[in-house]
């Protein structure tokens, strides 16, 4: 075997955005020509142009720490009481599902399972994981990290699957103008983790990764 | 297209006219009113029936002194869905009769901020769950507005699959290329 059998070299480096001086804006997509000054407007959709989105990691790192304290309340409060004539009853997210589990409802109970318990916990993981591989500039894989990223982005949606379904049970589970099923605050808890996650993933800007991958 | 690098989507387009969308975007609107003025769900215990609409679930959490969720419930599952369908309309109509719409680029850029927010799917998934959990102790109907809310929820995910962000503009560039000339 002779180094002329092995096929030609590969190219390896790739022409990114910036190093070619296009910009893309984060809003239409648009791909722009980079000019001198910092800020300037999309010529199509008049959105703001950015290298980077600016302070990407630290408000992403902010909305994930307050979500990751609120997850304790969000999980350890009631979200809901329900009362009987002989007792009251309080719910958190997780006795929720484990009396629909009793209920032998098992499919509901164990969409509501993920969707209330295991996706909010996997998207703080997920996002803890990444701001800390960024900020420590040590990023090994970030092809899978940023197919984790962006799985986290498309489920994150549907944690507020609760908050929904407990809007429906306190306004039906009424007489007259006595409500049966009380809201409670674990349920603010809970609908703060699902919301500040999701805007976390959406000041997220990706390209972080990539910035860590090849400078680290 | 799709990054070499990471392999995300960088956009996607497809063929059709703004007529398609148009039509979604009726339709849709037809099915919003519909989802609106009849009940949502009914339940039946020991003879007396109680029923709540659309906007009743996010009032009952106002009544009890959650405001904010009631904002968030109205706004993730009524507000942004009807601002998409109406936004939609108010600038694709004119841009069909090869008119420009004031505020168009900013339309469309809150057009693709808000789509992460309209959460119909969500919505209905959550009624189905609250169904479940009620069937154990009282009998429980779906109502119009709940069929209604589903069909709802699949012209809305039809309209958002017509419209990738991309598409807005090519319209507008096709528009504009037929004007030009002339």
């Amino acid at each position: 075997m002779t180094t002329s059998d092995a096929a030609p070299p590969r190219a390896v480096a790739l022409a990114t955005g910036r190093s070619l001086g296009l910009l893309v804006c984060t809003r239409c997509r648009a791909t722009v020509r980079a000019i001198g000054e910092k800020q300037s407007l999309c010529p199509r959709c008049e959105a703001q142009l950015f290298v980077r989105r600016p302070h990407s990691l630290s408000t992403t790192a902010a909305l994930v720490i307050t979500a990751a304290v609120l997850y304790i309340p969000a999980n350890l409060l009631p979200v809901m009481s329900t009362h009987e004539i002989l007792s009251d009853d309080d719910d958190t997210i997780l006795s929720g599902v484990i009396s629909l589990a009793h209920q032998g409802s098992w499919p509901i109970a164990l969409l509501v399972f993920f969707a209330s318990i295991v996706v909010p916990l996997l998207k703080l993981v997920a996002l803890g994981d990444i701001l800390f591989a960024i900020w420590r500039r040590r990023v090994r894989n970030p092809r899978q990290r940023s197919r984790l990223f962006r799985m986290v982005e498309f489920v994150g949606r549907w944690s507020m699957l609760d908050v929904f379904a407990l809007s429906l049970l306190a306004s039906l589970v009424q007489i007259q103008s006595l409500a049966l099923v009380q809201v409670r605050p674990g349920a603010f808890a809970f609908a703060a983790v699902v919301v500040l996650t999701m805007l976390a993933a959406q000041s997220f800007d990706e390209r972080l990764l990539w910035d860590a991958a090849t400078h680290g | 297209m799709r990054c070499i690098r990471c392999r995300a989507e960088l956009y996607r387009t497809n063929d059709r006219t703004p007529d398609t969308a148009i039509a979604l975007a009726v339709s849709a609107l037809a099915l919003f009113i519909l989802a609106n003025v009849y009940p949502l769900v009914a339940m039946t215990v020991s003879g007396s029936t109680r029923m709540t609409t659309l906007i009743g679930a996010a009032e009952a959490f106002y009544e009890q002194g959650y405001g904010v969720l009631a904002v968030l419930v109205a706004f993730t599952a009524l507000l942004v869905p009807a601002i998409q369908v109406l936004t939609l309309l108010y600038v694709l109509v004119p841009l069909r009769l090869g008119r420009v719409v004031r505020g168009q680029n900013l339309l469309f850029r809150l057009l693709t901020a808000l789509r992460p927010w309209g959460l119909t799917e969500v919505f209905m998934l959550g009624a189905v769950v609250a169904l479940v959990k009620l069937s154990a102790q009282a009998e429980v109907s779906p109502g119009v507005s709940l069929v209604a809310y589903g069909l709802l929820m699949i012209s809305i995910a039809a309209l958002t699959s017509a419209t990738p962000s991309e598409q807005y503009w090519l319209w507008i560039k096709a528009q504009r290329h037929r004007a030009g000339p002339s």
